[in-house]
């Protein structure tokens, strides 16, 4: 097998390639630093990504407060998630880095705020 | 809700221009009338689809009715918009030529118009017309001064607030399935909303009303629809020209050429081209007839760059020449030979806006011959519409806001709409929810930015106001809904 | 009546933000930002995806958080700002029209910070043909209904054009639950950055079809089909690739345009390329006084440039407040091959100067050249090009010395 990567770690995004078998890697073209090199056996052996969606809030100056996983999660997880935080909702005020969730899918994946909301009195 | 047991001196069938300016002039006397339109709102079919222009009738074969109607409803314009608070200005017209045997064509039209009675016509020269029109290509031009613009939706909006104020039923969303004669001589006519009956029915169902006429009286008339294509330019595009700009009308064609629209609101319109299609609902734009309007205005306004266009549409005219023959027939007012009280409007096209009125008085005529209807003493012909915040003084607009805080909020940024506007737009006086209805009420969404900025605003204002759903919420009419619902799970409805 | 200030920033976003935190930081004191919405922050606010800041706090933020780092700033340091207070009208005087739930108020500045942003290009800007239903939207709009007010915009979703927004949202989308059947781009290479193809889209399955556009439009009620075709090397449709795919809605990623129509107002000259006000090396207008910077004078592709470059012009506002700027013959620039634009277009002053540039298209390998008639000023290596990335590069006030003309190429 062969696969060409962009790596998203840093602006440069080097062009990578990488020949591989099942999850043993072959070759790295490409990358300018150990970084991508790094970045690309992640891929192919269990990429991980930030997922950042969206979780309802009362009575805030916001109807929403974007969310984040802290540290990068496995990428089959992503949708999962996604779905999860239809049925989450949190009561305003919210703090940005104030915890949300936790340990969803029982694979300690958390999601903290990334929104400042504050509280409106009606 | 069904409707049932309703009965009417008189249900017009469309509420087009023509049916909404009939059913104001009916309401000046003693009957009860019903308008019966398909839609959600009034004008959504030829009436907010047209350049607006008031033409002044030297288009138009003499002794003809549409040279007739034209003439006389150019010439009481001015008044009815102000009675009905529509804007209207007379800006004039030229009708250009590029070579020398087109000349010959403007001096038939100046004669053809002086016949017709149109006021102050002057055949130019290319000195003249670079005076009036600096960035517009032409040797010599046909200069009316008559010739006016307003805004179609507006004075069909107008029209049809001021009748409903004046006692008229507006019927929404009520499409006409089939008429009957009954034996009592009225009229039974179905609809997806339940029956109403009448003593009169008047067809005035624009692209329809073939099918209408065809309820009672069968494949008498024939509508052919005929497409024009339009591109909106930006504002800042406005200085280029100071009038109605059209090139020499081409002989067997459907419509008057591609031509140049100052619109009331400081936009102009590129088109309409002229196309027969065979549906009569297919609103589509094309890519060919867009490269023919940049091919037209390359020939006349060089200095138009497709950089201004903000949106393009389409408008279809109700033609009962067949494509074979293209050009004109005239106007159709008159009742059936055969049914009793049923009055037919057929193909009326342009100039059916500058005629509009005249054409109200014409079937007002043929009912009070038979009727001789008594005076609405009640009948106030005034009605105010929505107050332009950005076209006041800085004192007024100051004094609004002190008045209502609403009027300190735009909304709309490029056209500078105020959430007092929109609020008033979404209440309006026949309770059209839709986000193109509340589009034509305030022009908010019509700017550059194509609602970019106010579209978010204005559905949570709505939804407000009406207690809408998400799903609720259309852009126009049935099955057009904007949004698919929450994205996460909500029951809670503001 | 007229109130005096020294320094009114038009706009609340990221431009506007990072100069009035600027401005106070270089000891100017009497300020105003005006912001429209109800909130500080502007279009960062809808922008919940990550990415922000890693060049200005080596940290990957959301918008919201990038913008509350100002916003924190703002507040601590007691700057005025007005909010739900959008500005009507600007004079070459420098004197500003303020709308609002409290009336119209009226303004005179010493300088005027021009922070507006940008909007977006829309359908009838690219006359795409066909029907006009319900279900097309801009990316951003799009964004801003999911993001801040909890709608959802369709299920099965078309993306045109292949900006960065429109990538972020075919990821949005599909996290919430979408279908996003495509995203087709009508250049040969994309107009986002390399990093969203991959984590955007190929994440995710989404086929990026370059050379494609949409050429027409069906649906009478919500929009039921979009026709997708390949545009062939001389801009034309290729007959033969016409195909239908179904969708219930339309998003369009195609370009944004700085919002200068209150620069049109008070005379400010605009540029034919970049849209926005050109400007001299201090960032400063044709109308003296009146400054811009962030996307109403170039749009960015990444904030932290926003932020820098509002930082970079308030040293020229400072100067002009100070009555240091002595305008001295102008540097003639010249823009040769291989480039779209610079910014800024002129220079009067010899100083420490940033210039930005984009490319016309994708290379490698390139360099990007200063030079005077035949003789190198200065020269910088990229390794890579790209239309989506703007570049950068500093000039110091002795590399710019004794020049007369300015002629600048990639190479």
């Amino acid at each position: 097998m062969e696969r060409k990567f962009v790596c998203i770690i840093c602006p440069n995004s080097c062009q990578i390639k990488v020949e591989y078998e099942n999850k043993t890697i072959k070759k790295i073209i490409g990358a300018q630093c150990p970084k991508g090199e790094a970045f690309v056996k992640n891929e192919i052996a269990n990429p991980l990504r930030v997922f950042v969606g969206s979780v309802k809030v009362t009575n805030g100056n916001f109807k929403l407060v974007s969310v984040k996983t802290p540290i990068p999660i496995p990428k089959k997880y992503l949708k999962h998630i996604g779905k999860l935080t239809h049925s989450l909702e949190v009561e305003a005020p919210v703090a940005i880095g104030q915890t949300i969730a936790l340990n969803l899918l029982n694979e300690k994946i958390d999601l903290v705020a990334t929104r400042k909301v504050n509280k409106i009195i009606n | 809700m069904k409707i049932t047991n309703n009965h009417y001196d008189v249900v017009i069938i469309g509420g087009g221009v023509v049916g909404c300016a009939i059913a104001r002039e009916l309401s000046k006397y003693k009957t009860s009338i019903a308008v019966l339109e398909k839609e959600d709102d009034v004008g959504w079919g030829i009436s907010c689809r047209n350049s607006g222009v008031v033409h002044a009738g030297f288009n138009y074969k003499s002794g003809t009715l549409r040279a007739q109607l034209c003439v006389e409803g150019n010439q009481s314009f001015a008044k009815l918009c102000q009675e009905l608070d529509v804007p209207y200005k007379k800006i004039g017209k030229v009708v250009v030529a590029q070579k020398k045997e087109e000349i010959r064509e403007l001096k038939k039209l100046k004669a053809q118009g002086e016949k017709n009675k149109v006021e102050g016509l002057q055949i130019i020269d290319s000195a003249e017309l670079k005076r009036l029109e600096p960035n517009v290509k032409g040797i010599a031009a046909l200069y009316s001064p008559e010739t006016a613009i307003t805004s179609p939706y507006l004075l069909t909006i107008a029209l049809a607030e001021n009748a409903l104020r004046n006692g008229v039923s507006f019927f929404l969303n009520t499409k006409v399935k089939n008429i009957v004669k009954l034996k009592n001589s009225d009229f039974r006519i179905n609809t997806n909303k339940g029956e109403f009956t009448s003593s009169y029915v008047i067809n005035s169902a624009g692209l329809y009303s073939d099918k209408v006429a065809h309820m009672v009286e069968k494949d008498k008339y024939r509508i052919y629809p005929c497409r024009g294509e339009y591109h909106v330019l930006d504002k800042n595009a406005s200085w280029i020209i100071n009038r109605l700009i059209y090139p020499v009308p081409k002989a067997g064609t459907g419509g008057l050429g591609v031509h140049f629209t100052p619109t009331i609101d400081k936009n102009i319109l590129i088109g309409p081209s002229n196309e027969y299609i065979k549906q009569k609902d297919n609103l589509s734009t094309t890519s060919q007839i867009m490269k023919l309007l940049s091919t037209e205005t390359q020939k006349f306004l060089p200095l138009i760059s497709s950089r201004d266009i903000i949106r393009s549409y389409s408008g279809i005219r109700a033609k009962q020449a067949p494509p074979s023959e293209g050009g004109y027939w005239d106007f159709v007012i008159e009742e059936s030979n055969s049914v009793n009280n049923f009055i037919n409007l057929i193909g009326i096209e342009s100039p059916g806006l500058a005629s509009a009125q005249p054409i109200a008085k014409r079937v007002v005529e043929i009912i009070n011959k038979k009727e001789k209807l008594s005076p609405n003493s009640n009948f106030n012909p005034l009605r105010k519409g929505i107050l332009r915040f950005e076209e006041q003084d800085k004192a007024t607009q100051k004094a609004l806001i002190e008045k209502d805080p609403d009027y300190g909020e735009i909304i709309c940024r490029c056209e500078k709409v105020t959430k007092k506007e929109i609020l008033e737009a979404i209440d309006n006086p026949l309770g059209v929810k839709d986000l193109i209805s509340i589009k034509y009420r305030s022009r908010a969404m019509m700017g550059r930015c194509q609602g970019g900025y106010c579209l978010t605003r204005i559905i949570e204002l709505l939804r407000e106001k009406y207690h809408l759903n998400p799903q609720d919420i259309t852009l126009k009419g049935e099955h057009s809904s904007l949004l698919t619902g929450y994205r996460s799970d909500e029951v809670k409805i503001c | 009546m007229l109130k005096e200030k020294e320094v009114i920033i038009i706009g609340g976003g990221a431009a506007g933000l990072a100069a009035a935190v600027a401005c106070q930081e270089k000891g100017i004191e009497d300020i105003l930002i005006i912001e429209r919405n109800a909130y500080l922050g502007g279009i960062l606010n809808q922008c919940i995806h990550d990415g922000f800041g890693l060049e200005k706090f080596n940290s990957s933020l959301s918008g919201p958080e990038y913008a509350q780092k100002y916003i924190d700033q703002v507040k601590e340091k007691k700057i005025p700002f007005l909010l739900d207070s959008m500005v009507i009208d600007l004079s070459t005087q420098k004197e500003v029209t303020v709308i609002n739930r409290q009336g119209l108020q009226h303004y005179r500045a010493k300088v005027i910070i021009l922070a507006m942003g940008c909007r977006e290009r829309t359908r009838g800007a690219i006359s795409i043909p066909g029907t006009r239903p319900a279900g097309i939207y801009t990316a951003g709009v799009a964004q801003e209904l999911i993001n801040l007010k909890n709608y959802m915009v369709g299920q099965k979703i078309v993306i045109l054009g292949s900006g960065d927004i429109g990538m972020i949202m075919a990821r949005r989308l599909t996290l919430e639950g979408a279908e996003v059947v495509l995203v087709a781009e009508k250049l040969p290479y994309s107009s986002g950055l390399p990093r969203n193809i991959n984590q955007c889209l190929y994440d995710f399955d989404i086929p990026l079809l370059l050379n494609h556009t949409v050429i027409d439009i069906k649906g009478n009620g919500r929009l039921s089909e979009v026709t997708l075709a390949e545009v062939g090397k001389r801009g034309g449709i290729i007959p033969k690739s016409k195909r239908k795919v179904a969708c219930d809605t339309l998003l369009l990623s195609v370009g944004l345009i700085p919002e200068n129509e209150l620069s049109r107002q008070a005379g400010i000259v605009l540029s034919l390329i970049t849209a926005g006000p050109e400007v001299d090396e201090r960032g400063q207008t044709n109308v003296p006084g009146i400054f811009a910077c962030g996307n109403v004078l170039q749009v960015h592709d990444i904030v932290d440039n926003v932020s820098l470059e509002a930082e970079y012009i308030t040293e020229g506002i400072l100067d002009y407040l100070q009555g240091r700027i002595s305008e001295s013959q102008e540097i003639k620039m010249t823009l040769g091959a291989g480039l779209r634009y610079v910014v800024p277009q002129k220079i009067f002053t010899i100083k420490d100067t940033i210039f930005s540039f984009r490319v016309n298209q994708p290379g490698k390998k390139k360099t990007l050249v200063f030079e005077e008639d035949q003789k190198l000023i200065k020269k910088k290596y990229f390794p890579r090009v790209n239309p989506a990335e703007m570049l950068r590069v500093k000039l110091s006030s002795s590399e710019l010395k004794d020049i007369n003309k300015l002629k600048v190429k990639l190479v």
